[in-house]
């Protein structure tokens, strides 16, 4: 089977365990709709409300994923990975994290064909931390917070992603030895 | 100046291949000086890749163009980028195609350079079709999860009070953001999730701090994936990364919320 076949197929199991939350979900909305009526119909308004609020963020979310697959190929940024050393090194994998979509389910796979063929565990850990920043997302989290948290938080997260790899590099070092 | 032609066999008698990456030889020839090298083609013929190796070999040879039968859109941009000249539609012996070239009759050629500018075009469309696609993708994946936590907002808005909320986050900074980092370190989730719980939590009362904690947890920390990280990284890794990533939450949580006061004091 070819990389992307089976990248798909991955993708596939995931949606499906993943709708299973949803209808979970729906399926509690059920028996309260049976027990009181009025309660779920109240919810679900609230839900509705919820989503439309939602809906300008997300057709931005739309846009800028495309945006983002027509210009850096999420698809290759595995390539950054555990390449160049120091600095450069340590931007490489911050960069790939932030890069990198889909579930992490999907990653983990590649991440550890990646490890074995050399690539530290500092930049797996700073990778892996860098996932919490997602620019395809920021208009959903400005929208709640507002431009000064998200950009606060963001040079944050970045920061501490390094002190991440970092320690878990030399924590792990110290083992082998 | 050399340039390589993708060809049946080792000689300058030899056919231009039709398909660049995909020919049994490629024929590097100085052309000024006639000298050549027939460079067997590195990847099997029909393995996934083979064009992404003749790439390598004609960059690697210093070839300045590519003369061949097709060339897909894909690879053409990637020698074009490379900066080497495709051109394509071309039959008959290397030979010919060698003396052609320095006559500059290839270029002259008008039909091929559309059928070139054709196939970038196509390229560019494909592209984009590609990227639509994926956008799609990844859109799709997102939605589940996110329809769920919106799902159970609703039913949150409808039999969680505020009473109960303060209980669990009174406005203790330690506290708040210890709750929080713990309640966002079961999953590890798409940051989308929590940015919406995150903000639907403030209406609520609940204070940035348990919220942040919250958000930093969300994506960096993951029991619930505990057992794939193991599988992946081995116990120490996955242990250590967590563990570490849980206590940084805390200092990345506070400085977050007492830098984003004071600016929007300073502000003000």
């Amino acid at each position: 089977m070819s990389n992307s076949s089976r990248q798909r197929s991955i993708t596939r199991r995931i949606f499906r365990g993943m709708a299973l939350f949803p209808v979970i979900t729906l399926a509690v909305y059920g028996i309260i709709a049976v027990i009181m009526p009025d309660k779920a119909l109240l919810a679900i308004k609230s839900s509705v409300n919820i989503f439309f609020n939602m809906l300008i963020p997300l057709s931005m979310i739309f846009v800028l994923m495309l945006l983002i697959n027509l210009f850096v190929k999420p698809a290759r940024v595995a390539k950054f990975l555990g390449k160049g050393s120091g600095i450069k090194g340590i931007a490489l994998s911050a960069a790939a994290g932030i890069i990198s979509t889909g579930p992490i389910y999907a990653w983990y796979p590649l991440l550890k064909d990646l490890r074995e063929k050399g690539a530290g565990d500092s930049s797996i850990a700073i990778f892996l931390y860098n996932r919490a920043v997602k620019p395809f997302l920021l208009p959903v989290m400005v929208a709640y917070f507002g431009w000064l948290y998200v950009v606060i938080l963001t040079i944050l997260t970045v920061l501490a992603s390094v002190a991440i790899g970092y320690s878990v590099g030399i924590f792990m070092k110290a083992e082998q030895a | 100046m050399k340039i390589a032609i993708s060809a049946d066999s080792s000689n300058l008698g030899a056919k231009v291949a039709h398909r660049f990456g995909a020919s049994e030889y490629l024929l590097i020839i100085d052309v000024d000086s006639g000298y050549f090298e027939a460079v067997p083609n590195p990847a099997n013929i029909r393995q996934h890749g083979a064009g992404v190796q003749a790439i390598v070999l004609a960059v690697g040879k210093g070839a300045k163009a590519v003369l061949t039968g097709y060339c897909n859109p894909a690879i053409a941009n990637q020698l074009g980028a490379n900066g080497i000249e495709v051109l394509t539609g071309i039959t008959g012996t290397a030979r010919d195609a060698v003396e052609q070239y320095k006559e500059g009759r290839l270029e002259r050629l008008s039909s091929r350079q559309a059928q070139l500018r054709s196939a970038t075009a196509i390229g560019d469309k494909a592209v984009l079709i590609h990227a639509v696609r994926s956008a799609a993708r990844q859109f799709v994946t997102l939605l589940p999860v996110l329809i769920g936590v919106v799902l159970l907002i609703g039913l949150f808005d409808m039999f969680v009070s505020e009473e109960m909320l303060t209980s669990i986050f009174s406005g203790n900074v330690a506290l708040d953001t210890l709750w929080g980092a713990c309640f966002g370190s079961i999953f590890a989730g798409n940051p989308i999730n929590s940015y919406v719980i995150g903000g639907e939590l403030l209406k609520y009362g609940v204070s940035l701090f348990a919220v942040t904690a919250f958000i930093v947890t969300w994506v960096t920390v993951g029991l619930v994936q505990m057992p794939a990280e193991i599988a992946a990284f081995g116990k120490r890794f996955a242990l250590l990364r967590n563990g570490l990533s849980f206590a940084l939450a805390i200092p990345v949580t506070i400085l977050t919320v007492v830098i984003l006061s004071l600016v929007e004091r300073w502000i003000s």
